[in-house]
């Protein structure tokens, strides 16, 4: 069960590398000569060299001599990282899963061999799907992220998940792992079995109980298949083998205790490799975590407070105005030191951005992280070989090692600490010089809003949905932080409602008929300079990913 | 909308003591220790003293103590002495009652139905338990200690339901009434066939009428019978191998048809939402054909026209006390049902079917006595020890009994009398309720006045101290 790559998807990517980075990769063989090393693996070399050889690290160390053939760098005053490994992220895929033909329910189980939605694809192989555009790729790898865990950010039964380098000529040949995990969330499908959490949890035990009948089958067929009726193929099933066998990890998405709980209950009834993703809420299910036997993979997309049990009961009946402030004031230090209590707990952990957050947001909740309590250098360890060993890849990334990859983040001042700066990133020794972006055009987190871009003019949209690449055309009037237009596309004409720029971020609304139907679709982006990129959010399918550019008058 | 404004007063009072417990935390450690709710400390031993004591199976006492040990009612009775040592409640001019079994209930959960199919035995309800839903606070001050909480009706059958007691701000394993007799919902009538909604926008979902409800029922029950059989073959297979034989290969296991095997094995109890006298009637036979009894009529309102069948079943009854006329399939409710069901000898139970009602359950218990001439013991018992009968667990719950779990309501006056209330809720035991403590209007006026008068707005958001 693969999806289709939808055939205007190849236009959209003409139109993303037409967009491509300023800053191409430069490929060769390297020695980064003076600089500091915090290999993370062997202590700190306070003034060291590098050699990158074919994409590796071919030495390292205080008295290593450059190679004669070797592009010298010198990196006096800089610092070099391994690079960042983050195990949450949809890069390249496609916004939502489509939701489910609303049927008829009838009664029996869901048969095994019925056609798979969306999220309930245990055999989706997401190495084969990644579509990422160069400039989604530079935007994480300059904040130093060098690799990712792609996974579907929603579904019951998400698929098998790809790591991937963060390079601009990102191709399938380019994964260093496939399949590192299979993902499980609790999201039901809208429409149809299972839709509720109830659904959810009861679909996936009868799932591994299906597969698990499904193994002993095809072993006793393997071992002699004379005189037996031939097992079903059923590559659904056949997916989940390898995790009840324990030979593939299972990655359960669950944030907040309760599902936290769930997820472990689940592993333990199946003797699944679980390891929990999310568990944003952790600090509460301590006990829990530490029953897997498995490292957590941690985000740092820090929930809000009516997320979190335990003070959820608080808002559920009220809308007092001021409560929120009141609340966040006092639930903050407590969600940010998550980490640190699951650190204090003894429990083995990475730090992931969630998958949504922007890089600079992600570094700066890791910031707070640490303020809370979590050790620095733990801190440093859950972003690069903490990450890789979960992946399964300890031995190839997340250290500063002769012979592994070369995923490097070069910075000027600490990563972790408040003025880092990403000066360039080596991935798969390929040097990314990483340019200052202009103040206008920084993250949203940190450093605050700033002036209003300029998003005045006329915009050439593409807002990609599973069911393939919309044009539009947009045309813009600014005023100040707030802009009217009109938006023109195949279904018709529509006004920009609630224009709105703050920084380099940039909201609006249409409203559309669709299907006799009112509907209005939000957009939310980010500018910089003459490209646009964000989401599209439309009721009943989700959100979208769209890009813009602005046509030079 | 005045009862809103009390919870939420109520609520605030939590609030601030929540976050007077976050601030000192968060003050106390660089590293914030786990965040728990303040809950009361577990009672290894209670003596309530001076009370007019209700036991429900066995008379008033006028004059009595009870004595509680580790959680259980270790002496009851007018002239019990308090073991030194004691934590004493006085309970001079105060009733103390059974807690109260809200034996159908939809609280403390994040999702009541799985209505995409019109059988679901496979879905839990204990999988979707949310422990911190500020109801449970609400209904131990209506005297509630225990909660079984049924899947929603919109499947002929339904999920499998959760038995809870209501030991508020512990963690969710915690609420958890272990060892009682599992139990499943059913359902009959306007609900599983849709009659007042759609499960699917512009499809209908089948069954659409009590025909196809019966016929679901029972050709979920045929395949399990199969099933059992395949079990059944698999295990005397494997008895009978020899060596050197292959083991033989089990069937697929099947969540439904587990639950249903259960059923019909007498493993678990079957709670049936239903209505009408005819559809209560069909149940029974079907029930009758595949061998179980029906544990409980959940509603039943029309009970009363068919109380001989239903008392003959060995089916009880858990119904409103007053509701009618909200449907069509409710017209003919009658708020006699309760007491001529009783009458007839049929087990019967109020329910709420509803957070809010569940704190006045002791109300409605009353009506049966208003309406229909109930005793004050049948009335009682309605709402204590005849729930815990139709659950299984009479045995440890539903009665002020030596031995029997001290979940225990004590009230102002008697709980019938109209301006009683609750003053103090225990489970195990254990004080989870107690209105000299509870947060209170007053008290939280007192302290937004107090934020502003001694911090300023700016320092307002730091909540009470």
């Amino acid at each position: 069960m693969r999806l289709a790559l939808p055939a205007s998807a190849g236009a959209f990517l003409t139109v993303a590398l037409a967009v491509s980075s300023p800053c191409r990769a430069q490929e060769g063989t390297w020695a980064l000569t003076n600089v500091r090393i915090e290999t993370v693996t062997r202590g700190v070399i306070e003034h060291g060299t590098i050699v990158v050889r074919d994409g590796l690290i071919q030495a390292v160390g205080a008295d290593v001599t450059p190679p004669a053939d070797a592009r010298v760098l010198d990196l006096s005053g800089r610092t070099v990282y391994p690079g960042i490994i983050d195990l949450i992220s949809t890069l390249g895929l496609p916004a939502a899963p489509a939701q489910g033909a609303r049927g008829a329910g009838g009664g029996g189980t869901p048969a095994a061999t019925e056609s798979t939605p969306a999220g309930l694809e245990p055999a989706r192989m997401i190495a084969d799907e990644i579509k990422a555009t160069p400039a989604d790729i530079k935007s994480l790898r300059d904040g130093g992220i060098t690799a990712v865990l792609v996974a579907p950010a929603r579904g019951a039964f998400r698929g098998l998940s790809a790591l991937v380098p963060l390079e601009d000529s990102l191709t399938e040949q380019a994964v260093i792992r496939s399949p590192v995990a299979e993902n499980l969330g609790f999201d039901g499908v809208q429409g149809r079995y299972p839709e509720t959490l109830l659904g959810v949890i009861a679909y996936e035990r009868q799932a591994f109980y299906n597969a698990q009948r499904q193994a002993l089958l095809l072993d006793r067929y393997r071992a002699n298949p004379v005189g037996m009726a031939r097992p079903p193929y059923d590559e659904q099933l056949g997916a989940l083998i390898p995790a009840l066998k324990g030979n593939l990890p299972v990655f359960f998405f669950a944030k907040n205790e309760n599902e936290i709980r769930r997820a472990v209950l689940i592993g333990r009834e199946f003797g699944l490799k679980l390891t929990v993703v999310g568990a944003t809420e952790g600090f509460r299910a301590t006990d829990a975590l530490k029953s897997t036997g498995q490292a957590v993979v941690v985000s740092v997309d820090f929930p809000k407070a009516p997320e979190v049990t335990g003070w959820q009961y608080r808002w559920t009946e009220r809308h007092t105005p001021g409560d929120s402030a009141e609340a966040d004031s006092a639930a903050r230090p407590v969600i940010e030191g998550n980490a640190a209590a699951l650190n204090s707990a003894g429990i083995r952990f990475a730090l992931s951005s969630g998958g949504s957050l922007h890089p600079s947001e992600f570094l700066a909740n890791v910031r707070k992280a640490i303020a809370a309590g979590l050790p620095r250098d733990v801190a440093l360890e859950a972003l690069t070989i903490r990450p890789a060993e979960i992946a399964g890849v300890g031995a190839q990334l997340g250290s500063i090692e002769a012979g592994k990859i070369a995923n490097l983040v070069v910075t000027e001042g600490d990563l972790l600490g408040d003025s880092a700066k990403v000066r360039a990133v080596f991935v798969d020794g390929a040097r990314y010089e990483v340019v200052a972006p202009p103040p206008a055009a920084r993250g949203r987190g940190a450093a605050g809003a700033g002036p209003a871009a300029d998003v005045g003019g006329t915009w050439d949209i593409s807002v990609t949905t599973p069911q393939g690449s919309n044009p539009a055309t947009m045309t813009v009037t600014q005023s100040g932080t707030s802009f009217t237009g009109q938006v023109t596309s195949e279904a018709g004409s529509a006004a920009v409602d609630n224009g709105e720029v703050a920084g380099n971020s940039v909201s609006w609304a249409i409203t559309l008929n669709m299907a006799g139907q009112s509907t209005t679709i939000t957009f939310r982006g980010d500018v910089e300079g003459n490209q646009m990129r964000g989401s599209a959010d439309i009721p009943g399918m989700g959100s979208a990913s769209f890009t813009a550019q602005k046509r030079t008058p | 909308m005045k009862t809103c404004q009390l919870r939420d007063a109520k609520l605030r009072g939590v609030v601030a003591a929540l976050i007077s417990v976050v601030a000192a935390t968060s003050l106390a450690a660089q590293s914030p220790a786990p965040f728990t709710m303040p809950v009361p400390p577990a009672a290894h031993l209670v003596a309530i003293t001076n009370a007019t004591i209700l036991t429900v199976s066995h008379g008033t006492i006028p004059h009595g103590t009870i004595v509680i040990r580790e959680g259980k009612i270790a002496a009851v009775g007018a002239d019990v002495a308090v073991p030194a040592g004691a934590q004493v409640i006085d309970a001079t001019g105060r009733y103390v009652m059974p807690g109260i079994i809200d034996e159908h209930s939809h609280s403390a959960v994040e999702v009541v139905n799985e209505i995409t199919n019109a059988i679901t035995p496979e879905v839990r309800m204990a999988d979707v338990v949310k422990q911190d839903m500020p109801t449970i606070y609400w209904q131990l001050a209506g005297g509630v200690t225990m909660i079984h909480v049924l899947h929603g009706s919109a499947n002929a059958i339904g999920g499998q339901n959760t038995l809870l007691k209501l030991r508020w701000g512990l963690p969710v394993d915690s609420l958890f009434f272990e060892g009682a007799p599992p139990s499943i919902k059913f359902a009959l009538g306007e609900n599983p066939k849709e009659s007042n909604f759609q499960t699917f926008a512009g499809h209908p979902r089948y069954p659409q009428t009590r025909m196809g409800v019966e016929e679901v029922i029972r050709d979920a029950f045929t395949r399990a019978v199969a099933y059992r059989t395949e079990w059944q073959q698999y295990e005397a297979a494997r008895r009978a191998l020899r060596r050197g034989q292959a083991e033989p290969i089990p069937p697929r296991r099947d969540l439904q048809l587990d639950a249903l095997v259960e059923i019909m094995d007498g493993r678990r109890l079957v709670n049936a939402h239903s209505y009408r006298a005819d559809e209560i009637l069909m149940l029974l036979r079907v029930a009758h054909d595949f061998g179980f009894r029906v544990a409980s009529l959940e509603h039943g309102l029309e009970g009363y026209k068919v109380a001989d069948e239903i008392a003959a079943a060995g089916t009880a009854v858990s119904t409103f006390s007053d509701m009618w006329g909200y449907k069509l399939e409710a017209y003919d409710a009658i708020p006699q049902n309760a007491a001529l069901l009783t009458q007839h000898g049929v087990v019967v139970a109020i329910n709420s079917d509803d957070d809010e009602r569940a704190r006045r359950l002791y109300q409605d218990a009353a009506k049966t006595m208003h309406f229909g001439g109930a005793s004050e013991t049948d009335a009682l018992k309605m709402i204590t020890l005849n729930p815990a009968r139709i659950l299984g667990i009479e045995n440890r719950v539903g009665s002020i009994d030596v031995g029997k779990d001290a979940d225990l309501a004590i009230f102002s006056g008697h709980p019938f009398a109209p301006a009683s209330r609750v003053e103090m809720t225990l489970v195990d035991g254990r004080v989870f309720f107690d209105r000299t403590t509870a947060p209170t209007l007053e008290h939280e006026m007192q302290q937004l006045q107090e934020q502003r008068q001694h911090r300023g707005p700016a320092a307002a958001g730091r909540g009470a101290q």
